[in-house]
């Protein structure tokens, strides 16, 4: 009898966990299944393009690698490659230096005001990288305010500024990065510990020793890590490369992709394809880089627990010298472009700044913004696209995660692969769709729906690192002692998981929702007419010249989403929940 | 009455990176009702494996488990209670108190989520009632974020017992205390458990908590356990040389015995300190290397001119250092056979460092233990 229960009682315990292959349960199969059709396909059919002729048609012809070939008899590429170095490096040289100055005001001093410029550098986050390049491309320009002002100075034949050149990209691109290169130093800063310093001192180093031995070699692999990130941001960057840099004929990786799409005709897809593939080599690198540094920096940051305070500064008098720079740097980063918009917006044309105009000052372009159909549609459209891309990706990372840092089986699979857009510079990906929606025996290109699908999987990764940081804050004993309770699991994950993850939810959808809308590099190639987008509309506006209504659209945007910005930075911070 | 019991528990975790994992392995155990039953060990010992596996939050790989007669896993059978389906309150050591909701709520929360429905009013009387026996009832519409770290683990000991389970577990529920404080709630641990009379299993790795708190305990190592007793026997009468290490501080020489003896019999051992009358808790026959243990409070220290006192065992040394501890005084002697024995005594010998000594210890409280 015993031996028949034994024999019975086995496979039924077995049984009980139905079909898991890999040991994993069908639902963490099922969303690994959707990761993999999201991110395979597109992955194919880019390499497929770079390898095949590409018929009149769009179907592929003969296997070739003459575009790989091309590639490399192109005297262009190393051109572009050097470009591309010179503006990455340079670029990163000025968003550090600014980002450094920042984060320690910041965090080492006791300059007054120095709470308000988190609250700043998050409402940068919501200007469109469209809008803030032609702002800086508008003071910079020949006929702007600061050539204006070098010529008063020097007179006609004197020095001025070409902003349509590789150091206009630079400064751009630098000073467009140097917000969120203060939110991640700024932790770096703050995760110093003070007794690190005051060991030293006691044992009789003197200040510079200490600083120079101490607190920048714990900081080095913070800013190090940071060094490449921005470096791997200027090589994906394609706003700035296609506003400034191809005016003034100079070209990068980027604006090759999209030359061969947009400009060739017919669109030369295996060379835009075999461009992608060496940028993405490229990225691919330097994320491998990213990853080993950041670790060790993270192993930097963890000394922290008891008796941690970061040390402040007593600057006496100088405190309203460094006020000062705050004041000073922010009229740079944000006070000026808003201003020099803002005015352009209130013009019939714009041609400089003059007083002269402000008998002109009129709100036609605000009238024929709100009025127009096709500005209200793009408009449209761009909230559907960021409300929908937000809510795809934050519930679902959020399940992710919390399989993830729960360690169930395939967990760790599911992040690897949310986590895996991250290596597709945005035009490389808008290329990649492309070229899935190409192929589709259904029409799907050009739809709303294609540029959702496309965003949300370009912004998974940004939203998992939102979640995993939101469910590791929740001790898992939390959500044990619930079911000791007597709460079965439906109840446990309704009552406890849901209302604890629930803050890590809405910040990570807000930050989706503020940078897949300003996003251009992939809409540009997959919006079509009923699909327009406003980061899209603004760059097309201002290829067409029409600089005023490119600013009245681009203030009334920056100020609806200046208003999502801020309510980001309130809740982010009533729930303690680190903004990054 | 036997409340708990828990037979041959195995639970094996996969080794990590070349590491073998641990685990339990064969666990038996028997708690009577209202008994404070402590699991001690060393960290990775397989005690907070062995309460998970009785919380239903592990599941064993084999072995047997019953509360209060009715089975909640049984790897022969293939029964397995779920972990909501278990009459059991547990008490985490990170205390688990969910921030989302004030005190009442947290409290009461086992009695809304189980299946057995209970009215508002109920409840109400119910948690007012357990708040009020931890002495949290002014706390009651408190959020449970504003609770410091002691009003915490009362809040979870609370939510524990409100639905009067069966079984409470702890977890190491005093660790994230500071010092004084965690004395003081040894004391309310152990009148509120005597007051509800709930049998309790305790995990600690501290083992003057452990000897202070149980009714009884069972020392683990390795996954085993290595000794099952009174706290009192447990200390007095270690059955390995683990359990003599672990407990309490100790002195300990090595020696080889003759001819076999009966449990609870004496005799003499033959150690690098001299021949020394020792007690034998368990059965042991003649061998070579087994431990001598004494502890150092049951060794009397003389001057060298002192009357002899009649106690079994006799050494000559010198004293090396003397440390000061207020209520008593620790010195540390060198023996002419060249051991080093702990001595501790109540201050004011007029004993000096560096003075020729003559230590004494009964027979009874030389015990040998096989290593």
């Amino acid at each position: 009898m015993t031996g028949q229960q034994l024999g019975v009682a086995a496979p039924v315990r077995r049984e009980k966990r139905g079909f898991a292959p890999f040991g994993m349960s069908p639902g963490v199969i099922a969303l690994a299944l959707v990761l993999l059709a999201l991110i395979v396909p597109p992955t194919i059919f880019l390499i497929q393009t770079s390898v095949h002729e590409t018929n009149a048609d769009g179907s592929f012809g003969a296997l070739t690698f003459r575009y790989f070939t091309g590639l490399f008899d192109n005297p262009r590429l190393l051109d572009n490659l050097a470009n591309n170095i010179v503006y990455a490096l340079g670029s990163a040289a000025v968003a550090i230096a600014i980002g450094t100055t920042l984060a320690w005001i910041v965090e080492r001093t006791n300059t007054p005001m120095r709470r308000w410029v988190f609250l700043l550098s998050i409402v940068s986050l919501g200007i469109p990288s469209v809008l803030y390049t032609v702002s800086f491309l508008l003071l910079l320009g020949k006929a702007g305010p600061i050539n204006d002002l070098l010529r008063m100075a020097f007179g006609a034949g004197g020095p001025t500024i070409d902003v349509y050149s590789l150091w206009g990209m630079i400064a751009v691109e630098g000073i467009d990065f140097s917000p969120l290169a203060f939110l991640l130093l700024s932790s770096v800063f703050r995760s110093n510990d003070a007794s690190f310093e005051e060991a030293s001192l006691m044992s009789g180093a003197g200040l510079w020793k200490t600083f120079k031995n101490i607190t920048l070699r714990l900081a080095t692999p913070g800013i190090l890590a940071l060094l490449i990130l921005v470096l791997i941001r200027a090589f994906e960057s394609f706003e700035i490369p296609a506003l400034v840099g191809r005016p003034g004929r100079v070209y990068v990786l980027t604006t090759d992709i999209y030359d061969s799409i947009q400009t060739q005709v017919p669109p030369n897809y295996g060379e835009a394809g075999a461009f992608s593939i060496v940028l993405l080599v490229i990225v691919v690198a330097m994320l491998m880089l990213y990853n080993r540094i950041s670790r060790r920096a993270e192993r930097f940051q963890t000394i922290t627990g008891k008796g941690f305070r970061p040390r402040v500064m007593d600057l006496g008098k100088w405190r309203f010298a460094t006020a000062g720079a705050l004041v000073l740097l922010f009229a740079i980063l944000i006070g000026l472009p808003i201003a020099i918009v803002l005015y352009a917006s209130f013009l019939p044309y714009y041609d400089g700044v003059h007083l002269a105009t402000l008998p002109q000052f009129t709100l036609d372009n605000y009238r024929h913004v709100w009025a127009g159909a096709s500005f209200r549609g793009s408009i449209g459209n761009t909230i559907i696209l960021g409300v929908m891309t937000a809510s795809i990706v934050g519930p679902f990372t959020a399940l992710c995660a919390w399989l993830a840092v729960r360690r169930v089986r395939g967990g760790a699979l599911l992040d690897q692969l949310a986590t895996m857009p991250l290596v597709f510079p945005a035009i490389v990906m808008g290329v990649a769709f492309l070229h899935l929606f190409l192929h589709l025996p259904f029409p799907f290109y050009g739809t709303l729906a294609s540029v959702i699908l496309a965003s949300s999987v370009r912004f998974l990764p940004y939203g998992m690192r939102y979640s995993y940081a939101g469910v590791l804050q929740i001790h898992k004993e939390l959500e044990e002692a619930s079911a000791m309770s007597g709460a079965r699991q439906t109840t446990t994950f309704l009552r406890v998981v849901l209302p604890l993850v629930a803050p890590a939810i809405v910040t990570c959808w807000l930050f989706v929702f503020l940078v897949s809308v300003k996003a251009v590099a992939m809409a540009i190639l997959l919006v079509g007419p009923g699909s327009q987008v406003v980061a899209v509309t603004l760059f097309d506006l201002w290829d067409n010249g029409q600089v005023t209504e490119l600013s009245a659209m681009g203030v009334s945007w920056t100020a609806l989403m200046t208003t999502v910005s801020v309510a980001f930075y309130l809740i982010a911070r009533r729930y303690g929940l680190q903004v990054r | 009455m036997t409340m708990l019991d828990v037979q041959d528990l195995h639970k094996q975790y996969a080794s990590q990176g070349g590491r073998p994992g641990g685990g339990v392995f064969g666990a038996t155990f028997q708690l009577k009702e209202g008994e404070l039953f402590t699991l001690l060990g060393p960290s990775g010992c397989g005690k907070t494996t062995t309460l998970r596996s009785i919380a239903g939050l592990e599941t064993p790989d084999t072995g047997r488990i019953a509360l209060a007669g009715t089975v909640l896993f049984d790897a022969a059978l293939g029964a397995l209670v779920p972990l909501y389906g278990r009459d059991i309150g547990m008490v985490f050591q990170s205390y688990a108190i969910w921030p989302h909701m004030t005190v009442f709520e947290n409290a009461a929360y086992p009695l809304k989520v189980g299946r057995r429905r209970i009215g508002s009013a109920e409840i109400r009387r119910k948690v007012t009632d357990v708040l009020a026996r931890v002495g949290l009832e002014s706390f009651i519409d408190r959020p449970s974020t504003q609770l410091s770290g002691g009003q915490q683990q009362r809040l979870a000991l609370a939510r524990a017992l409100a639905r009067e389970p069966k079984l409470l577990l702890l977890d190491e529920p005093l660790s994230n205390l500071d010092a004084k404080l965690r004395e003081q709630m040894r004391h309310e641990l152990k009148r509120l458990q005597r007051d509800t009379g709930v049998t309790t299993v305790y995990v600690t790795h501290d083992q003057s908590e452990a000897l202070a708190i149980s009714d009884r305990i069972a020392v683990m190592s390795d996954g085993r356990i290595a000794q099952i007793g009174r706290p009192r026997d447990i200390y007095n009468r270690p059955s390995s040389e683990f359990v003599a290490e672990f407990i309490g501080r100790t002195n300990l020489v090595r020696g080889d015995l003759a001819a076999d003896v009966a449990a609870d019999g004496t005799a003499d051992v033959v150690t690098a300190a001299g021949a020394l009358r020792c007690l034998f808790p368990v059965a042991t026959s003649a061998r070579r290397g087994l431990a001598v243990v004494v502890r150092p409070e049951h060794v009397t220290i003389h001057k060298q001119d002192a009357p002899a006192d009649g106690s079994a065992n006799r050494l000559d040394g010198r004293v090396e250092s003397e440390i000061y501890l207020g209520e008593l005084v620790e010195y540390v002697v060198a023996t002419d056979a060249g051991a080093e024995f702990f001595v501790r005594t109540a201050p004011g010998k007029p004993i000096a460092i560096g003075e020729r000594v003559r230590l004494s210890f009964a027979a009874e409280d030389t015990v040998a233990v096989a290593p």
